[in-house]
């Protein structure tokens, strides 16, 4: 019976390339998938576009995993879809030419999708009565139409798949679904009808539970994370799939635990209603899923149903919103709290004699409330021998030079406060704000292209 | 009847969508189902939470897993672009929620 294995090889901008390496070099997968677009990705990467249009797309792909393994990996035929081309998909395209070409790697196929950039599309959808409805918040859209960074709908597996038909070795898209990475080489080998909604559901499962890397195959492990083998070579997870079955495992010789459980905590990660979880490529119902463990770091995966996908597609909208200072200052033991407590006191009342005008002002003590906030254990006895405190001030204004007012009042208070105030980590800085409005757009408003470049 | 902290027979995970937070919760062993889906109701947890989370929270039963999605909406200050917490995408909310205490029949554990 067919099998395809496929790896999870990112699970964000940022992420430590080994597993992915690993994997190529030492387990038995036909393709890969890399994420590397978080909700707030692609608006740092449009910000540094605008300074310089050879950005605005994750160089790591290439710089950190193509360079080190990506020979390697188009010698053994295995092919690489990734979203790394975040809002610059031909810059991300030609870097990987730059290097396959220095490899001498003739015949290298790099397939690209473009169409999910429809920044340029706003203001005929605008004039044609499209109102961007914000699926959290009330509010105009008219109103941060001229502060937009960018505007990425989220796309399926359609263009990755025409990508590979073509014959691409890797596939670099913008912002397409993260588990359309997945689906698309899986539709592909198996011949999937469009409409095939149990089997696309499955595709997506696989990509939801491999598009996060290492969290699917023991990282950030609450049922027991010291159980996890070695997770300074922690594994990333793979999946290998039939048209009957569905097993998630890892790659031979590396850390990191499939069990039961770990699969379980990334397979509700980021769902809401698990009898609707929505995707541009189908309708989700894992309502009725099970996962068994069959073998060692082995669970298998069934009860995934599929319905039709919906008629909009979800729409990113990355946008300008004020601007924010953190600021901190640390104490010591006897009476931690309390005097970090006096301190925010003291500062907020000098803000207030400077006139400062926020729009948001938050306070924690980090070492104590700063994470658990409200339900974090404040009782006496917790307070008393505190070691130590960080009061953590963090202030938001849409006026950045009433942000910029607090920073210089951190640092006297070493000398003009409390005894032990102790600063450190120099000056803090008026750092930008951006907000996403999340909203959806009509289906025909996007057109997906498959291209291919050959080296 | 004994309090115990939800963390002692359950795990889960928390994400962000925006400044939705979700916690999935799992029972750490089969038996322990009955008493997340008797001890967490969305009530109670939004009583816990108190002005941590400003938003509805619904809660989505999952027997066939052993577990249960807990989607709480204005849950992150803002959500990760704009929240002012040091933990703005909620990876601790997970914690959070296994931190609140329930209580147990005596022969329940």
């Amino acid at each position: 019976m067919k099998k395809i294995a496929i790896g999870g090889g990112q699970g964000f901008w940022g992420d430590s390339p080994d597993a992915a390496i690993h994997m190529i070099r030492n387990a038995d997968i036909q393709y890969m998938g890399c994420d590397y677009l978080a909700e707030l990705t692609l608006s740092i990467m449009a910000k540094q576009q605008l300074k310089d249009p050879s950005k605005g797309f994750a160089p790591d792909f290439q710089t950190r995993i193509l360079k080190e393994a990506g020979k390697e990996a188009w010698q053994k035929n295995i092919r690489i879809c990734t979203n790394a081309g975040g809002m610059n998909v031909t810059g991300c395209v030609d870097g990987i030419k730059n290097w396959a070409e220095g490899e001498d790697m003739k015949g290298y196929k790099i397939g690209y999708v473009l169409g999910d950039n429809i920044k340029d599309k706003i203001p005929q959808l605008l004039a044609d009565g499209w109102t961007f409805p914000n699926f959290d918040y009330d509010g105009n859209f008219e109103d941060i139409v001229d502060k937009i960074y960018n505007c990425n709908v989220y796309i399926g597996h359609e263009g990755i798949e025409g990508c590979l038909e073509q014959g691409a070795d890797v596939v670099i898209t913008g912002r397409a679904a993260d588990s359309a990475l997945f689906l698309a080489p899986l539709k592909y080998e198996f011949g999937w009808a469009a409409d095939d909604w149990d089997n696309l559901a499955r595709g997506i499962m696989v990509g939801h539970m491999l598009e996060c890397g290492g969290q699917g195959a023991g990282g950030n492990f609450m049922y027991d994370w010291r159980s996890v083998p070695r997770m300074d070579e922690l594994g990333f997870p793979i999946a290998e799939v039939t048209e009957d079955t569905l097993e998630v495992t890892k790659a031979p010789d590396c850390g990191g635990l499939i069990s039961e459980q770990s699969v379980k905590e990334q397979f509700l990660y980021e769902v809401h209603d698990p009898a609707n979880y929505w995707t541009p490529d189908v309708d989700v119902d894992i309502s009725q899923a099970t996962i068994t463990q069959v073998g060692d770091n082995r669970v298998r995966v069934g009860g995934i149903k599929g319905k039709k996908r919906p008629d909009t597609l979800k729409l990113c909208v990355g946008y300008h919103k004020g601007w924010k200072t953190v600021s901190m200052l640390s104490f010591a033991w006897p009476d931690a709290y309390e005097k970090a407590q006096y301190c925010a006191e003291v500062i907020m009342k000098k803000m207030q004699r400077r006139g400062m005008k926020a729009d948001d002002i938050h306070i924690s003590y980090i070492g104590l409330n700063s994470l658990h906030l409200g339900v974090a254990d404040m009782s006496e006895e917790a307070l008393k021998n505190l070691n130590e405190c960080v009061l953590r001030i963090a202030v938001f204004s849409e006026d950045k030079s009433e942000c910029a007012k607090i920073i210089p009042e951190i640092s006297p208070l070493q000398l003009n406060g409390p005894p032990g105030a102790s600063f450190f980590g120099g000056r803090s800085h008026v750092q930008e704000v951006m907000a996403l409005w999340p909203t959806t757009v009509p289906r025909d408003v996007v057109q997906v292209e498959s291209r291919i470049l050959t080296v | 009847m004994a309090e115990i902290y939800l963390n002692d027979i359950a795990h889960g995970r928390s994400g962000d969508k925006g400044d939705t937070s979700n916690v999935c919760v799992y029972a750490r062993k089969p038996e322990y189902y009955k008493i997340i889906e008797r001890e967490v109701t969305p009530e109670k947890l939004k009583a816990y939470f108190g002005d941590m989370v400003k938003g509805e929270i619904t809660r989505y039963d999952v027997p066939s897993l052993g577990g249960f999605n807990f989607v709480m909406k204005h849950a992150l200050g803002g959500g990760a672009t704009m929240s002012l917490r040091l933990d703005s995408l909620g990876k601790s909310m997970g914690s959070a929620v296994m931190r609140m205490k329930i209580h147990v029949e005596d022969g329940e554990l």
